[in-house]
C-alpha cells in the first residue's frame, strides 16, 4: 500500500460494534482500541466476552455492524478486495489449526502462496524454509493426521507466514495444546515479534502466556475492561529452530 | 506445488468423497447413454430395414401409414411390373406373431414370393437355403431369432396356431430388427392371415434410381394405375410411416425421461459434494484466497469428476446394452451398438450439469464471509 507508515497505528478501531447473527446481543460493543506497528498484544477474557469477534473484525474476516476498523490508516470498509489484504498483510492462526487434511505439511504451507507471485519451485523452497523456522522440516511430507496437535499448530503458523505478513492474528493458538507444546508456540511468537518485528495480536486464556505480551487487553461482555501496557516485560526469545 | 496439482490432489486424496461423486455421475451418465443409445439404436435399426433393401418406391393403400393394415390386390403387381422404368416388383405381406418361447414380444413375419428380389437378396448362412416356390410350410429365420429360439436348419417350429414349419435356412442381416424377424412364402402368410390375394404393399426397384425426374415419372405412372394407390419414395416413407414415428416418439420420450433423471441425479451429487465443503471454503477464504480462485478450484474438480464419471458411466452403459441385447426376450429389438453422438451427448451433459451443479454452491460459499463459512458444520 502506498500509505505505508503514514499512521503510527497498524490497527485502529472506532466505536466498533458487532451484533451476533440473531441481531439481539452485542458480541462487541463500542470498542475503540489501537495497535501500534510491531506491538505484541494479548486479548484476554472469559468465553463470550467478544475476543474472537474483535480479532475477526481486525483481520477483515468479518464485517462490523457499526463503527470502523482502520488498517494502516485506511478504513477497511473502503477496501474493494479484503481477501487481497488478508493474503498480503495478515497471517491467521486458529485454535483448531484449520489445516487441509489431504495436504502434507509442505503442501499446506503453500496454499496461501497461490495468491502470490512465486513460481511453483519457489513456493516449495519457501515452504521448506518456513517449516524449518517452526522446527517442522522433518515432518514436511506428513499429513496433519499423522502429526501431534502441537506439530499441527506449528505447521499452521508456518502457513500463516507464507506471504510475509505484517501482522499475525491468532485466536487461542494454544487452546488445544498441552503445556509443553504451548510453551513452544509462545516461544515462536516471541521470536517472530522480537526478531522479525512482527505485529502480533493473539487471544489466550492462559494468564501466564498473556503476561508475556507487551500489552494485555481484557474484555468482558463485549467491552474493553482494561488495557495494560508494560514495555519492560521480558520476552524470552529463543532462536530457531524450535524444539517440538 | 502448482494449482492444478492441488486440484488433482483434492480429488485423488479424498477417495471416499470422489468415488461417491464419480459413482453418482457414472450412474446418471450411464442411464442417459444406455436409454438414449438403446432407443435411438432401435429406431436406426428399424429404418435400416427399408434402406438396406435398396427399394426405391413403396406402393401402399392410400391413407394407410402402417404396413400391417394396408390392403392391396396382389394382381396389381403384374401391372406395376409393366410400367416403363420399373426393374423389379416385390409383393409383400407383413404381420407380427407371438411365440411362446419369446414371451410377449412380437416377431415380425414377412411374406414374400420365392422369386422376389428381396427374398433372393437375403444372405443365407452356410448349411441353409433360400425358400423356393415349391416349399410347403418352410421358413427362413433371422440369425438372432434363430439364436434366441435355439433353432438350427432342419429343426421344426410351431407357427400360426400350431402349424409345424421346417427351418430351411438362417439369414444374416446387418440390421438387428431384420435379424430378429422371419420370412415365409407369401401364399403361406396370406392363407394364415385370411388375406388370400392381398398384399400389404409393393416394393419397387427401378432402372435408374439416381435420376430424380425418372423416379418422379415412374411414381406418377404407378399412381395412375389406381385411385387408392399411394406411391412414396423410400426415404420419405421411412419418415412418415406410423411405426417409425411411434418408435421415434418412444425413443424421444425415453431419452427425455433419462435426461431429466440423469441431470437431476448429477446436479444433486455435485451440489451436495460442494455444500459439504463450505467450511473448507471458509478456511481458504480466511487465509486469503479470492472468490474466483475458490470457484475455479471447485469447477476444475467438478470437471475432472464429471469426466471420470462420464467415462465409467459410458463404459457401464455399453456393457449394459450388451447384456440387454443378449437377453432372449428382447432379441431382435435391442442393438448393443451405441452411436458415438449418444456417447458425446452423455459427456456433454455430464460436463454441463457437473459445472452447473458445482458453480452454484461454490459461488454461494465464496460469497459468504469467512467467519460464516468457518462456522458451517
Amino acid at each position: 500500500m502506498n500509505n505505508h507508515g503514514r499512521d503510527p497505528f497498524l490497527f485502529r478501531t472506532e466505536h466498533l460494534s458487532k451484533l451476533y447473527p440473531d441481531g439481539q446481543v452485542h458480541a462487541v460493543e463500542d470498542v475503540t482500541i489501537s495497535v501500534r506497528r510491531g506491538e505484541y498484544v494479548a486479548i484476554m477474557g472469559p468465553s463470550g466476552s467478544g475476543k474472537s469477534t474483535l480479532l475477526n473484525l481486525l483481520g477483515a474476516l468479518d464485517k462490523p455492524t457499526s463503527g470502523e476498523v482502520y488498517f494502516d490508516g485506511q478504513p477497511l470498509s473502503t477496501f474493494q478486495r479484503l481477501d487481497r489484504l488478508r493474503v498480503e498483510k495478515f497471517g491467521f492462526v486458529f485454535q483448531s489449526f484449520h489445516l487441509l487434511p489431504i495436504l502434507t505439511s509442505l503442501e499446506n504451507v503453500q496454499v496461501p502462496m497461490f495468491e502470490g507471485r512465486l513460481s511453483a519451485p519457489a513456493r516449495a523452497r519457501k515452504a521448506k524454509e518456513l517449516l524449518e523456522l517452526v522446527g517442522m522440516n522433518h515432518r514436511g511430507n506428513h499429513l496433519p493426521q499423522k502429526l501431534s496437535v502441537g506439530e499441527r499448530q506449528r505447521v499452521a503458523i508456518a502457513r500463516s507466514l507464507a506471504n510475509d505478513p505484517i501482522a499475525l492474528l491468532a485466536d487461542e493458538p494454544t487452546g488445544n495444546l498441552d503445556s509443553v507444546s504451548a510453551e513452544g508456540i509462545f516461544d515462536l511468537f516471541a521470536y517472530l515479534h522480537r526478531e522479525q518485528g512482527m505485529t502480533i495480536v493473539l487471544i489466550t486464556h492462559d494468564e501466564e502466556f498473556g503476561q508475556r505480551a507487551q500489552r494485555t487487553i481484557r474484555m468482558q461482555d463485549g467491552h474493553v475492561k482494561s488495557d495494560v501496557f508494560c514495555e519492560r516485560r521480558r520476552i524470552r526469545t529463543p532462536m530457531p529452530p524450535f524444539a517440538v | 506445488m502448482r494449482f492444478w496439482t492441488f486440484v488433482l490432489k483434492n480429488v485423488v486424496r479424498r477417495r471416499v468423497r470422489s468415488s461417491l461423486t464419480i459413482v453418482g455421475m457414472a450412474v446418471a451418465v450411464g442411464a442417459v447413454v444406455a436409454l438414449v443409445g438403446i432407443s435411438s439404436g432401435f429406431e436406426q435399426s428399424f429404418m435400416a430395414v427399408y434402406q438396406r433393401q435398396k427399394v426405391d418406391l413403396l406402393v401402399q393403400q392410400r391413407g394407410v401409414k402402417q404396413r400391417l393394415t394396408g390392403v392391396l390386390d396382389a394382381k396389381l403387381g403384374d401391372r406395376i411390373a409393366k410400367v416403363p422404368g420399373v426393374k423389379q416388383v416385390n409383393s409383400g405381406l407383413v404381420d407380427f406373431t407371438s411365440m411362446d418361447e419369446l414371451g410377449p414380444v412380437g416377431v415380425m413375419v414377412q411374406g414374400w414370393e420365392a422369386d422376389a428380389p428381396l427374398m433372393k437378396g437375403l444372405e443365407i448362412l452356410p448349411g441353409g437355403r433360400h425358400l423356393t416356390a415349391t416349399d410347403k410350410h418352410c421358413v427362413v429365420l433371422g440369425q438372432r431369432l434363430a439364436d434366441s429360439l435355439d433353432k438350427h436348419v432342419g429343426d421344426k417350429l410351431s407357427l400360426f396356431d400350431n402349424v409345424t414349419y421346417t427351418i430351411a435356412g438362417i439369414f444374416k442381416s446387418p440390421t438387428v430388427y431384420e435379424n430378429g424377424s422371419m420370412v415365409v412364402l407369401l401364399a403361406d402368410l396370406q392363407r394364415f392371415m385370411g388375406r388370400e390375394g392381398q398384399v400389404s404393399g409393393f416394393a419397387i426397384i427401378i432402372d435408374h434410381p439416381d435420376d430424380k425426374t425418372e423416379i418422379e415419372r415412374v411414381r406418377q405412372d404407378i399412381a395412375a394405375l389406381g385411385k387408392n394407390l399411394e406411391v412414396t419414395p423410400t426415404a420419405e416413407f421411412v419418415n412418415s410411416t406410423l411405426e417409425i414415428r411411434f418408435i421415434h416418439a418412444m425413443a424421444w420420450v425415453t431419452s427425455a425421461v433419462a435426461l431429466v433423471i440423469g441431470a437431476v441425479g448429477m446436479l444433486n451429487t455435485m451440489v451436495m459434494s460442494v455444500f459439504e465443503r463450505t467450511r473448507e471454503i471458509g478456511i481458504l477464504r480466511a487465509i486469503g484466497w479470492g472468490r474466483w480462485r475458490v470457484v475455479r478450484m471447485i469447477l476444475m474438480e467438478s470437471i475432472l469428476l464429471s469426466l471420470i464419471g462420464g467415462i465409467l458411466g459410458t463404459a457401464g452403459a455399453m456393457l449394459l446394452a450388451r447384456v440387454l441385447a443378449a437377453q432372449p426376450s428382447v432379441a431382435g429389438m435391442v442393438d448393443s451398438y451405441i452411436a458415438p453422438w449418444v456417447i458425446l451427448q452423455g459427456f456433454l451433459i455430464a460436463l454441463c450439469v457437473g459445472l452447473l451443479g458445482a458453480a452454484y454452491p461454490a459461488y454461494r460459499g465464496a460469497q459468504l464471509l469467512p467467519t460464516e463459512a468457518l462456522r458451517h458444520e
